[in-house]
């Protein structure tokens, strides 16, 4: 058997361990992504092999933090893909405030680069007192490191620009405060934000949401999870709400239940039907 | 038999493609995925182009999507393209490999893996050295590994690495990899 098809056995068993020891189901991740991270975790811990690290994975919290964070890493930016962000900016923002109220539910939070930008962009365009935003995430230590709001400093110009390209038009910088490192959120959108954990392989709809953004997680997810997260989206959604996925992302085309429909198709916005019954 | 086709270039590899899709039109019995390095735009022109001048249909690839014979499909920008199993793609969004995202890299060691032997591999022409590692592990799971003659490009710094770490099956001309490509639509 050549030695990839063994990685294959390793991450199922490591993926066991954290489900049935630490109750973190990763099982339904997509395994090509999934193998990719695993490698990195492995040359990070300087093992050979993952079937090495399973003891401590089992045995150790901090060791299976590790590994967690090495799953469900994020990478984002601030105001990543401008296009999505100016027509939220020039064109959604008229139609999410005809609803009395916005609850706008943001899924994976990650570092909270785009839970921000959210922040950011509904304090230009007024609707941060009308609209309440929830950021949720499967790992709560990224919650906790969202909650404080700092980032390295060296990726500052290029969010600077996605800024100006997503069509603001106010001083990037002055929502932050800067040393010479990190920069630091301003607390005024800090408040705004709820963060709250939650799984979208186990957990359900919470909230009555406006608008969902779910942007580069399905990409991590099979087929069958993907399914059950737009099951959780359409109950969340009220009719005529709106969902966000990343660009390269879709709606599985069987899935005949969701009535979610194609409403800015380049950009990847999605909107519940206003009406029609459930299958 | 093979099963797929992955075509990696960078610099100087547009329309080094361009001839080679043409000659292998208006059929072929393999997908072909290709894994270039475009800018972070959506619409960055590439696709129009290429369905302009190359009979085969082509499209951006999407996450999860079914791969089919006869179709050309791009790795996304901003985004690496995976195989996640046998006939589907899968996309990530994890770091750059070697500063570059879609990785020729990421991709031949992600189809190697899951086609081993019946991956077909062609790296053409570029500045950098994306696609060694992955013609690598193309060759050492079985998969066929062909090259551009470093010669008969300006930009060879992509074949040249290609060659240095791999003891390919085939470095040739433009006319012989067609002719290459061309005679597993005969088999």
């Amino acid at each position: 058997m050549p030695n990839h098809r063994i990685k294959d056995i390793e991450i199922e068993l490591l993926l066991l361990a954290l489900k049935e020891r630490w109750g973190y189901d990763f099982t339904g991740y997509a395994r090509a992504s999934l193998k990719r991270r695993m490698e990195s975790l492995i040359e990070h811990s300087g093992m050979d092999c993952l079937s090495r690290l399973l003891p401590s994975v089992l045995y150790d919290v901090e060791a299976a933090q590790t590994a967690i964070d090495a799953i469900s890493v994020p990478t984002s930016d601030f105001f990543r893909d401008p296009p999505v962000w100016r027509y939220i900016r020039h064109t959604l923002a008229e139609q999410l405030n005809s609803f009395p109220l916005i609850n706008i539910w943001q899924v994976g939070c990650g570092h909270g680069q785009e839970t921000y930008s959210l922040a950011i962009l509904l304090h230009e365009i007024g609707l941060h007192k009308k609209a309440r935003i929830v950021t949720t995430d499967i790992n709560n230590a990224f919650l906790n490191h969202s909650k404080i709001g700092c980032w390295p400093k060296r990726n500052l110009e290029a969010w600077t620009q996605n800024y100006q390209l997503s069509g603001g038009q106010g001083d990037f910088n002055a929502y932050f405060d800067l040393d010479d490192d990190f920069l630091y959120i301003k607390d005024e959108f800090k408040t705004t934000i709820e963060f709250v954990q939650h799984n979208l392989a186990l957990d359900n709809a919470f909230l009555e949401t406006q608008f969902i953004i779910c942007r580069n997680v399905l990409i991590y997810f099979g087929e069958n999870l993907q399914k059950r997260v737009f099951e959780v989206f359409q109950e969340s959604l009220e009719r005529g709400g709106f969902l966000l996925l990343g660009r390269a992302e879709s709606r599985p085309e069987d899935l005949v239940t969701i009535q979610l429909e194609e409403y800015e198709q380049t950009l990847r916005f999605y909107r519940k039907a206003i009406r029609g019954h459930y299958v | 038999m093979s099963k797929l086709l992955a075509i990696g270039f960078s610099a100087g590899g547009i329309p080094l493609t361009q001839t080679l899709l043409n000659a292998l039109a208006p059929a072929y019995p393999l997908p072909i995925v290709v894994i270039t390095h475009l800018p972070n735009y959506y619409d960055s022109g590439l696709i129009d182009l290429f369905n302009r001048v190359v009979a085969l249909p082509v499209s951006m690839a999407f996450d999860k999507e079914p791969i089919h014979s006869g179709h050309v499909y791009f790795a996304p920008p901003d985004y690496h393209l995976l195989i996640e199993r046998p006939g589907y793609f899968a996309l990530s969004h994890d770091a750059r490999v070697k500063a570059v995202r879609p990785s020729i890299d990421v991709f031949l060691k992600s189809a190697a893996e899951i086609y081993e032997k019946d991956l077909l591999a062609v790296i053409l022409s570029g500045a950098n050295s994306d696609g060694a590692d992955g013609m690598a592990t193309v060759k050492s799971l079985g998969g066929v590994t062909i090259v551009l003659d470093p010669l008969q490009t300006d930009f060879r710094t992509m074949p040249a690495a290609v060659l240095d770490a791999v003891d390919v099956d085939y470095v040739a001309s433009l006319d012989d990899i067609t002719a290459l490509l061309q005679s597993v639509q005969e088999s």
